[in-house]
Order: structure tokens, then C-alpha cells, then sequence
């Protein structure tokens, strides 16, 4: 019964086995195609359940397709896992893990798979040569072939020189012109003109010539052709020419620029006013007798403030010369422009009145027109100086003085650290308690508080170093309140019936009384008694 | 009247680095109230000192002219 029993115990298992469907584990591949449909043992798996687990699962195995049930997780990590794993099992191509005992198989996979099995036997294809594929590979490209027809002209690389300026259609309408100017005046000094180059535009484009161009650009122009009774008309900053009847003579001077027109409109230049072309030195351009070369460079205002005198004169002799008679608005311009040049060389050199007087008269001599354009015009450069006196080096002076002020508030003691000034907003308020307290007019001038931040810091060095002396006379690193006292005291400014407390009552305020009061401890009360105490004991020996 | 009246730092900081020594932990207030002491009597000076010269408020010439004689009075 025993061996029996023991028998059929042992064969059960192997019969069971091959009587249940469920375990045909060895027939399933390894790998499965996910078409293949699921395997009978992946929808119902074997619970695996330890005996002693209370819990049951809620639903049975067929309600729930969990691939494994466990005891409840608890953990969030845990739930946040499981439920993760379900929504992968649920999602229709779950082939979440590749890593996972059970790999779905995708069309990539069973390809690899081929490719593997074939890889023995198959060799590497060595393509061979073949013209014709490539010429019947694209449809597009099978066009009368561009090599068969005759062959083009070559393109030129250069273009036809002689051609350049002759097509009228071309938009080349004038040649390059040189940077340096080409044939000066042999009155002129060329030697450092040569390297000057104006401002230039493509003709085509310059918008002085679309619109007729900014009169006073171009007054020394009118003035040479004698256009000077043209009526203009003042358009906010600008001047514009009425009659449009100069407009081609212009274009054409400004075609063919020669000399003097440069001239005439760097003489004319400060009126753009560019100061770079007031540096230019355009002066030295303009005066038929120049002799010196420096005129035409950066030169200093107090140096060039007197020579300008001259220069102007010139410049207007040399204007004489060169128009007609009647000038009186470009003379009355180059006034103008002098006027403001005076007026900004004065700004600029302080304490010179007799140059400024010298500049006054020769203005007064001149012939005052009061057009009503002139004025305007002269309202506009008043206004020009008013923008350039705000760049007048004066305020920077200050300026720079107000930063040396700021740089000195930092001190350096007589032992080589530096320490900042005592503020002034305290020292004022003390003194203004003080003067009021006088009796007098709690005022502060600026010098006054000056002066006393400055006996402030005095002071306060004088002190120290007494302190210092005194902490050295007892022995002592630390500058303690005793040294302060047995200071106030040789300065006669403790006596005896005016302790450091009761002065401390007077001038401090409470806060800073309650401190001293407080700070110190019974030891240094003690350090007061006894020295108030000596005293009166003298006084009243004294007495 | 301001928590503080002066600077407590600021005031440390000068009297130390004149006298490259330690302070301890409230001489300020006293140096504050020497301090207060002598601006009183400049203020003082100076006021009778522009009054005589005549002129109106107190100057930086005449606080100039008498800071010398009260830092001397000072002078330990």
C-alpha cells in the first residue's frame, strides 16, 4: 500500500502533466509573434501563492489578467508600479520590455531572425560596373545630353573697359572717382589736403539732389554764381530754395566737383553741424594767402581761439574776392556760423575778455541785415550753441570735481588704514541743534559744513591717537571708557560738579545714554565712583 | 530724533584706525559725547566769531578761523 500509494503519488504529477493543456510550456516557442495570438499559459497563469497569505485577490484569476498577484502593495512605489505593469499588459502592442523573459517579436525582429539564419550561406554583393542603370536611373535626367551640342562661348571675367561709361543704360552714370583730390590750386598748400576725403554718396542716391538739396549747404555756391536774390524759405531747420531753376547747375557741379566747390561747402560746413567738419580745419581751404598747414588739423580750442579772428576775416576777404557784390545773406551766414564758432571758442576759453571784446567789435562792424530769415537762422544757432555749450568742458570740470571730492572721502591715518570721513548729515544736524539752541539762525552754507566735517575729522585723529596714548600709558591694548574719561577730565571737560554722566544727560539722547548707563559693568561704575569720589573728598577738604 | 544719532561704526572705524587699537565696547558713545562737547563749543566760536566779522549765518572761513583754538582745547 505504502510502495503503492508512494508509486502513484510519484507518477501523478507526470500523468497530470501531460493530461493538462495548460502546461505545454516546451511547445511554446521562445519567441512568439505577437499575431500568433496569446499562448493558453500567458492569459491564465498559475497563481503562485504562499500558503500562509491571508489575503485572497478580489476577483478571480479570469476576471483580472494581472500577470501576477501578489499581496497588495502598500508602498506608492510599489501600487505606482503594479498599476503601471497593467496598463502595459492592457495596451494592445505591449512590447514594453525587450529586457523581459517573455520578448513580443516585431516585423524587425523576425527579419533579424532571417537575416541570421541566411548570414552562413549568403556573401557580401560586390556591385559590379554598370553604365546603363545609371543612365536610365531618373527620368528627368534622360534629356538630350548638354556635352553632345556644340560648345558655348566662355564667359568673360572681366568686363569690357571701353564699354563701361558709354552704355547709357548702365547705372555706372559717373566713373569712380579718385579718394584724393586730384589737382589743387597751386596757391594751396597740398601737402596735407591730399589725404582728405569728404563724405560721399552714390550720386544716384544723394538725397540733396532728389530734393533739391539743403540750402545751406551750398551758399558759397550761390554766392559764386550769383543766385544770391533767390528767395528761400525756412522750413524748420532747414532752408530750402524756392525757385528750382539752380537744380541741374548744381547736379552738375556736384557731377563734376571741382575744387572750390569742395571748398566752398567745407567753408559752408559748420552749418551741418557736424563738428567734425568744423575740425577739419576747413579754413585753411578757403583763404587764398595760407601759409600754414596746421590750420587744417585738430587743434586746441585755446589755441585756435585767437587765430580764428584772423581766419574768419580772411575767409570773408577771400568770399569778397570770389562773388559778386551784393552777399549779404551768405556773409550774413558765415556771420552767423562765426558768430557761433566765437561764441563756443569763448565758452570754451574762460577769462579772455579782451578777446571776446576784439570779437564783438568786429561783429558790430559787419553789416547787420535783420531779415526775418536771418534772424531765424540766427535762432537756430542759438540753439545750435545752446546744444553744445551742454557739452562745454566747464560742467565736466565740475564734474571732475565733484568725482575728486567723492575719491577724497577716503582717509588714510598716520598708521596706514584707511577710514572714511565722518558723514556730514550728523555733524549738520549737531550743529544746527547747536545754533538753534544758541539762540541764532539754524542755517548751514555749504563751505561752512565743509569746514566743519573737516575740523570733524581733525578732531576725531586728535582723539584717537589721545586715546592711543592713554591705553598705552596704563598698560592696556584696548581704548576703554576710563581713557575717555580721565581725557574728558584733563580737558577740564569733566569738573566737579559736571560728571560724564550728567553731561551725557545733557547732549546725548536717551538711547545712548541707556547704553552708557547700562554698558558698562559694576566694575567700571566702580572705576567712576572712585573717581568722583577723590574729588569731592578734596573738594570738601578743600572746603 | 533718529535711532541713531551718529554712525556708531563709522566713528569705531576712524578712532581705530587712528589709533590702531581696540576699542572696547562702548567708548564710542563717550568719544561720541567728547565729540558732541567740542562741536558744541565750535558752533558756539564760530557764531561769535561770524558775528563779529559781520556777516550773515555762520561761514567756513570763520568755522576755519576757530577750529584751530578748540581742537587745541581738546588736545589731551
Amino acid at each position: 500500500m505504502s510502495v503503492s500509494a508512494r508509486k502513484k503519488q510519484r507518477l501523478s504529477p507526470e500523468r497530470e502533466l501531460q493530461r493538462t493543456p495548460n502546461n505545454v510550456t516546451p511547445i511554446t516557442p521562445f519567441r512568439r509573434a505577437v499575431s500568433a495570438g496569446p499562448t493558453p499559459g500567458s492569459r491564465r497563469t498559475p497563481i503562485v501563492r504562499t500558503p500562509g497569505t491571508v489575503r485572497t485577490p478580489r476577483g478571480g484569476p479570469a476576471t483580472r489578467p494581472l500577470p501576477s498577484r501578489r499581496v497588495a502593495p502598500t508602498t506608492p512605489h510599489a501600487i505606482r508600479a503594479l498599476r503601471e505593469r497593467a496598463n502595459a499588459a492592457r495596451t494592445p502592442g505591449n512590447n514594453r520590455r525587450r529586457s523581459g523573459r517573455i520578448q513580443r517579436e516585431t516585423p524587425r525582429d523576425i527579419l533579424r531572425d532571417l537575416s541570421r539564419a541566411l548570414a552562413r550561406d549568403s556573401r557580401p554583393i560586390e556591385p559590379s560596373p554598370q553604365v546603363l542603370p545609371q543612365r536610365t536611373r531618373h527620368s528627368a535626367l534622360d534629356l538630350p545630353d548638354v556635352e553632345d551640342g556644340p560648345h558655348l562661348a566662355a564667359p568673360r571675367l572681366s568686363m569690357p573697359l571701353e564699354n563701361m561709361y558709354d552704355d547709357e543704360d548702365s547705372f555706372h552714370s559717373a566713373p569712380p572717382r579718385q579718394s584724393l583730390l586730384p589737382d589743387l590750386p597751386d596757391d594751396v598748400d597740398g601737402e596735407t589736403i591730399q589725404s582728405l576725403e569728404f563724405g560721399r554718396r552714390a550720386i544716384s542716391e544723394d538725397p540733396r539732389f532728389m530734393f533739391g538739396g539743403r540750402q545751406s549747404e551750398r551758399f558759397g555756391d550761390l554766392s559764386e554764381l550769383g543766385a544770391v536774390e533767390e528767395e528761400y524759405e525756412i522750413d524748420g531747420t532747414f532752408i530750402n530754395r524756392r525757385a528750382d531753376g539752380l537744380l541741374d547747375q548744381a547736379i552738375e557741379e556736384a557731377l563734376d566737383e571741382d575744387d572750390t566747390t569742395t571748398q566752398i561747402r567745407a567753408l559752408a560746413g559748420p552749418r551741418d553741424g557736424r563738428s567734425s567738419d568744423v575740425n577739419l580745419g576747413v579754413f585753411g581751404e578757403g583763404e587764398d594767402d595760407t601759409e600754414d598747414p596746421t590750420f587744417r588739423f585738430l587743434i586746441p580750442e585755446r589755441i585756435r581761439a585767437p587765430a580764428r579772428e584772423d581766419a574768419g576775416e580772411e575767409e570773408q576777404e577771400a568770399e569778397d574776392d570770389q562773388g559778386s557784390g551784393l552777399q549779404d545773406p551768405p556773409n550774413d551766414m558765415d556771420l552767423a556760423t562765426n558768430d557761433q564758432e566765437e561764441e563756443v571758442t569763448a565758452a570754451l576759453t574762460q577769462g579772455n575778455p579782451t578777446e571776446d571784446d576784439g570779437m564783438l567789435g568786429w561783429e558790430s562792424d559787419a553789416p547787420v541785415d535783420d531779415d526775418a530769415e536771418l534772424a531765424a537762422y540766427r535762432e537756430e544757432e542759438s540753439a545750435m550753441d545752446r546744444s553744445l555749450h551742454t557739452n562745454s568742458p566747464e560742467r565736466s570740470f565740475t564734474g571732475q570735481q565733484r568725482g575728486v571730492r567723492k575719491a577724497k572721502e577716503y582717509l588714510v591715518s598716520e598708521h596706514g588704514i584707511g577710514y572714511p570721513s565722518f558723514p556730514a548729515a550728523p555733524v549738520k544736524k549737531l550743529a544746527l541743534n547747536f545754533m538753534k539752541s544758541q539762540g541764532s539762525k539754524a542755517q548751514l552754507n555749504k563751505d561752512a559744513l565743509a569746514a566743519l566735517v573737516n575740523t570733524t575729522n581733525d578732531f576725531f585723529e586728535q582723539i584717537g591717537i589721545d586715546l592711543a596714548a592713554y591705553a598705552q600709558h596704563a598698560g592696556r591694548k584696548m581704548i576703554e571708557e576710563s581713557d575717555v574719561i580721565a581725557l574728558m577730565k584733563r580737558t577740564r571737560k569733566t569738573t566737579d560738579n559736571s560728571t560724564s554722566f550728567s553731561l551725557a544727560q545733557k547732549m546725548l539722547p536717551r538711547e545712548l545714554l541707556q547704553q552708557l548707563r547700562m554698558e558698562p559693568p559694576i566694575k567700571l561704575k566702580g572705576q567712576k565712583r572712585k573717581r568722583l569720589n577723590p574729588i569731592q573728598e578734596e573738594d570738601d577738604d578743600d572746603d | 530724533m533718529p535711532p541713531t544719532l551718529y554712525p556708531r561704526t563709522t566713528l569705531k572705524k576712524i578712532i581705530k584706525a587712528h589709533s590702531k587699537r581696540p576699542l572696547s565696547r562702548n567708548v564710542d558713545v563717550l568719544i561720541f559725547l567728547n565729540y558732541a562737547l567740542f562741536m558744541q563749543e565750535l558752533i558756539n566760536e564760530a557764531v561769535i566769531k561770524s558775528k563779529q566779522g559781520g556777516e550773515r549765518g555762520v561761514s567756513g572761513k570763520s568755522v576755519k578761523r576757530v577750529s584751530g583754538g578748540v581742537l587745541r582745547k581738546y588736545k589731551g
